[in-house]
């Protein structure tokens, strides 16, 4: 076969790089995460996840770009089918469930006649706290940062007995990411001595 | 002795015993694992692998049963992923690009294609080429030529007409033509 994209095959990556070894660990790590994935997922009707009995709903003016960024910097995983979209490029609105470990939060538009939710840009204060346990906050921290985040408490072990930091979404949401000492330990990681 | 399950059959099952779905990804992570790869690079790749069945777990309960082969809806779901981490990708390309043009050319028949052209010449145009198409053209032609998927498998994968593919590789294909043309008459 000869054609115009015969070049672009030529260019295909592992074609022109000696080729990467196998990498069983990634398939064995991912193939495990998947079905403790599975595992705590009770289906709904539709085969969608079932949310947890109580999540807060978090309004934004711009809910398309806070969905980007909450997953592209505090690393947060959209619940992807169970996005609702409406309207056209100029009236567009979308409600988003976004999950981290088996807790779950909803953002949407901010609604000032129904629900009367504003975004913390709007009114200059907010009124909650989303507190957030990942793993190794180390990690979450420094990809955050690189991410660019708005690094509103600085990582630092508290005393109750976890590691933790705080950041403040472009709309002015805060967040709090947190790792028990316990799972830091768990992790080969190290923690005061007197913890 | 039965006909293996489908990966319809599989996915439809599913529904009811969530467990089932583990064969999607022992089937097809390999595949997809390498398609990430060449897209983004091994890192991002390790990062995105299990985001792919992860969503499309989540997302197995609208999966048309009347496609057996779940491979192109996993070519979709990636394609869709990676494009959050396609800011290293046209960097990434013309690294390969700058890798090709040192190594001797082969008895390669892509290399009669570029004829007498030195290959230091050809490689950074087809980069560039491939670099500077619009993200959707890109998409359709590195599943065709990289991944060898049929029109109607990339139609599938990326939720559009075949028509539509058709168009878009035959945008990318008058690009490439045109570049073939330029570059064969530079001295």
């Amino acid at each position: 076969m000869s054609d115009e994209f015969d070049s672009l095959r030529r260019l295909r990556p592992d074609r022109v790089h000696p080729d990467d070894p196998a990498e069983p660990p990634v398939f064995e790590r991912e193939k495990e995460r998947l079905m403790s994935t599975i595992d705590d997922t009770r289906p709904g009707p539709l085969g969608v996840m079932r949310m947890p009995d109580i999540y807060p709903r978090l309004a934004y003016e711009d809910e398309r770009a806070a969905l980007e960024y909450l997953v592209r910097v505090f690393q947060l995983e959209e619940i992807r089918e169970a996005r609702i979209e409406h309207g056209e490029e100029w009236n567009y609105t979308m409600l988003a469930w976004l999950r981290a470990g088996d807790g779950v939060v909803m953002i949407g538009h901010a609604n000032a006649e129904v629900h009367r939710i504003h975004s913390p840009r709007t009114i200059g204060n907010t009124t909650v706290q989303m507190m957030v346990f990942v793993h190794d906050v180390d990690a979450h921290y420094a990809h955050a940062v690189a991410a660019g985040a708005d690094i509103t408490m600085e990582i630092e072990d508290a005393f109750y007995g976890e590691r933790r930091y705080e950041a403040t979404d472009p709309e002015g949401h805060r967040w709090h990411f947190a790792e028990r000492f316990e799972d830091i330990k768990a992790r080969g990681g190290t923690v005061p001595d007197d913890a | 002795m039965m006909a293996a399950e489908s990966d319809a059959e599989v996915i439809a099952a599913s529904l009811t015993e969530p467990g089932r779905f583990g064969a999607v990804f022992d089937r097809h992570a390999t595949v997809v694992f390498r398609y990430l790869v060449r897209r983004v690079g091994v890192d991002d790749a390790d990062a995105l692998l299990g985001e792919v069945f992860r969503v499309a777990f989540e997302k197995r309960a609208v999966y048309d049963t009347a496609r057996p082969d779940a491979r192109p809806w996993l070519y979709g779901i990636a394609t869709n992923l990676l494009a959050r981490h396609r800011r290293g990708e046209a960097r990434r390309i013309r690294a390969t690009a700058r890798l090709l043009a040192r190594q001797r050319p082969a008895d390669d028949p892509a290399d009669q294609v570029a004829g007498t052209l030195d290959a230091r010449e050809l490689w950074p145009h087809v980069a560039e080429a491939v670099a500077e198409l619009p993200e959707e053209e890109r998409d359709a032609l590195l599943l065709y030529a990289w991944e060898e998927l049929s029109y109607d498998q990339i139609a599938d994968a990326l939720g559009v007409p075949v028509g539509t593919v058709r168009s878009r590789l035959n945008r990318a294909r008058v690009r490439l033509r045109e570049l073939r043309t330029t570059i064969g008459r530079e001295p």
